[in-house]
């Protein structure tokens, strides 16, 4: 098990107070907090090696190179990808399944093919195929969802067929929490001939993943929400794909030779990275790799299934309250719910005033919401640095807040 | 208590005034805020001289958007539309009468943003 109080010093933030409480920080599912190994590194980077990448023939230019591209194997490794040709560096997860959606996409589908998503998805992971959709005259369709809150497996026979030729689904979902079942997904879509992107902005952070035990084509996952910084997230893809996809963004870096009216590309991953690339936020992740590997990703998930089933317990004990997704077993440390008629943006301010930080809304999930019957929910998500003693304080903030409300609500 | 959850608050929620809905509305406008899925419906009817006779809401929302449009529909009674065209929303604040912190200011101005819109179609009847 891991030492939350331990770990809970490594962050710095955690002992700052908010609204003069104590900071009790239940929004990691929205963007993680960083722990000092990774503001020491970022900081250090541009403290006493900084220069621009994979440009400068001089010392310091060179060493900056090794770092930023060290964190590339820091990320093949902590994937399990074949190769670090595979690892793209981009933005974030948005970027990264737009990336997949332009440059692999608009070659891959026509008029008649089919692109499946599910009911549970994030808007990145909608959007970006609606486009796509729209542009290639390919139709979006949906795997839906159990009341439950968890795929409907033995709807994928009939919506999966030789038409589907992209199947993108998350890892974890950000609302219910519902961890699917993702490797026998990939198999059944790999059956038909379907291409797969599977959205690990949720699943990276708190689950031990192998892409190459995972078998998908594409995973796409930011940093942020793994303890590492904003502004860098990740694309994983085969290589045989990349090798076949024209580029993304066009300008410096992913060029190997440019003339007036032509240009070739630069090798994989560079060939998808153009521009000055986010160098220090590149070894901020590496040092937050370095940080989660510590820790180890099998401890982490068992520390947040503890906490999320300790947190459901007590919730699900307040009149009222009702917890959308999955029971503790098959879920990550995300939980959404509604409480008695209290507006979640109400819950969420009055909350915060006693220093507890959760999310109010639909978290980039309306078309869930709008399959949950909902228009909103509040959500408390849990990580690392997260306690029992956490989930306790939310269960005594939530009783504050119906006590306080009393008959208006 | 430095936040907007005073009583006053508090009791225009729970005790909505003129909700509802009217018999022959002049003007009429809804709204949702896509951050939260509130929801808002005002309609107003004018007397002979163009001032609100009588106004109603329906909606969903927060506490802080659904006492904002008990409020807000309280004050609009006998304004002229010069003077609901005039509306700003510094004055729609102030109606609340407690302090609105940046991330509750939507919510907030919800019904002044609905009122906007109704007006609008108003005097700019759509073909
Ligand atoms: C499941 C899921 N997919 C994609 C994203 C998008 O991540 P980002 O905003 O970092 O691109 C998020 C973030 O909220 C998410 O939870």
């Amino acid at each position: 098990m891991l030492d939350a109080e331990r770990i809970r010093a490594d962050f710095p933030i955690l002992s700052c107070r908010t609204n003069d409480k104590p900071l009790i920080f239940l929004d990691s599912a929205a963007s993680s907090q960083k722990p000092a190994a990774v503001l020491e590194a970022m900081d250090a980077a541009y403290r006493t090696c900084y220069a621009n990448v994979h440009r400068g023939v001089y010392a310091l230019s060179e060493e900056a190179t090794r770092y930023y591209e060290e964190a590339r194997d820091k990320v093949t490794a902590f994937i399990n990808a074949a190769a670090r040709e595979e690892v793209i560096f981009t933005r974030n997860a948005t970027e990264s399944i737009n990336l997949v959606a332009y440059a692999w996409g608009r070659k891959a589908l026509g008029p008649g093919d089919r692109i499946l998503a599910t009911e549970m998805e994030h808007h990145s992971n909608i959007v970006p195929w609606q486009l796509l959709a729209q542009e290639t005259g390919a139709e979006l369709r949906y795997l839906p969802i159990t009341d439950a809150g968890e795929l409907q497996l033995d709807a994928l026979d009939d919506l999966l067929d030789e038409r589907v030729k992209l199947m993108a689904f998350t890892l974890m979902s950000n609302v219910l929490g519902t961890i699917t079942p993702a490797a026998e997904i990939v198999r059944r879509a790999h059956a038909v001939g379907a291409t797969v992107l599977v959205d690990g902005a949720q699943g990276v952070p708190h689950l031990p993943v192998d892409v190459q035990a995972l078998g998908c084509d594409f995973l796409a996952f930011s940093a942020h929400k793994m303890c590492g910084p904003t502004g860098i997230g990740v694309l994983y893809g085969r290589r045989a794909l990349l090798e076949a996809m024209p580029p993304f963004l066009g300008g410096g870096d992913m060029i190997r030779r440019v003339e007036l009216h032509r240009a070739t590309w630069n090798d994989l991953p560079w060939k998808f990275e153009a521009g000055t690339p986010p160098i220090v936020e590149g070894i901020g992740l590496g040092a937050a790799v370095d940080y989660l590997n510590r820790l180890g990703m099998d401890a982490i998930a068992a520390h947040e299934r503890d906490t999320a089933r300790y947190a459901m317990e007590r919730l699900s004990a307040l009149p009222g309250l009702h917890i959308v997704g999955p029971p503790a077993d098959r879920r990550g440390g995300v939980i959404a719910f509604t409480f008695r008629a209290i507006h979640p943006h109400d819950l969420a301010h009055l909350l915060d005033t006693e220093g507890i930080a959760v999310r109010a809304g639909h978290h980039c999930a309306q078309p869930l919401h709008a399959r949950l019957g909902l228009n909103a929910t509040t959500r408390a998500s849990f990580y690392v640095y997260n306690t029992r003693a956490d989930a306790d304080r939310l269960a005594e903030g939530l009783e504050h807040v119906a006590h306080m409300l009393g008959k208006a609500v | 208590m430095s936040d907007v959850y005073r009583p006053h608050i508090l009791d225009h929620y729970a005790n909505p005034r003129n909700q509802g809905r009217l018999d022959a509305p002049d003007i009429v406008a809804d709204a949702d805020d896509p951050s939260c899925g509130d929801q808002l419906r005002l309609e107003i009817a004018l007397d002979a001289h163009g001032r609100v006779a009588q106004v109603a809401f329906e909606g969903e929302g927060c506490i802080v958007s659904m006492a904002s449009a008990s409020i807000f529909t309280e004050s609009v009674k006998g304004k002229s539309l010069e003077e609901l065209e005039a509306l700003s929303e510094e004055d729609a604040l102030a109606l609340l009468d407690a302090p609105v912190s940046a991330a509750r200011r939507r919510c907030a101005l919800l019904p002044l943003k609905v009122l906007q819109t109704g007006l609008k179609t108003y005097r700019e009847p759509s073909p």
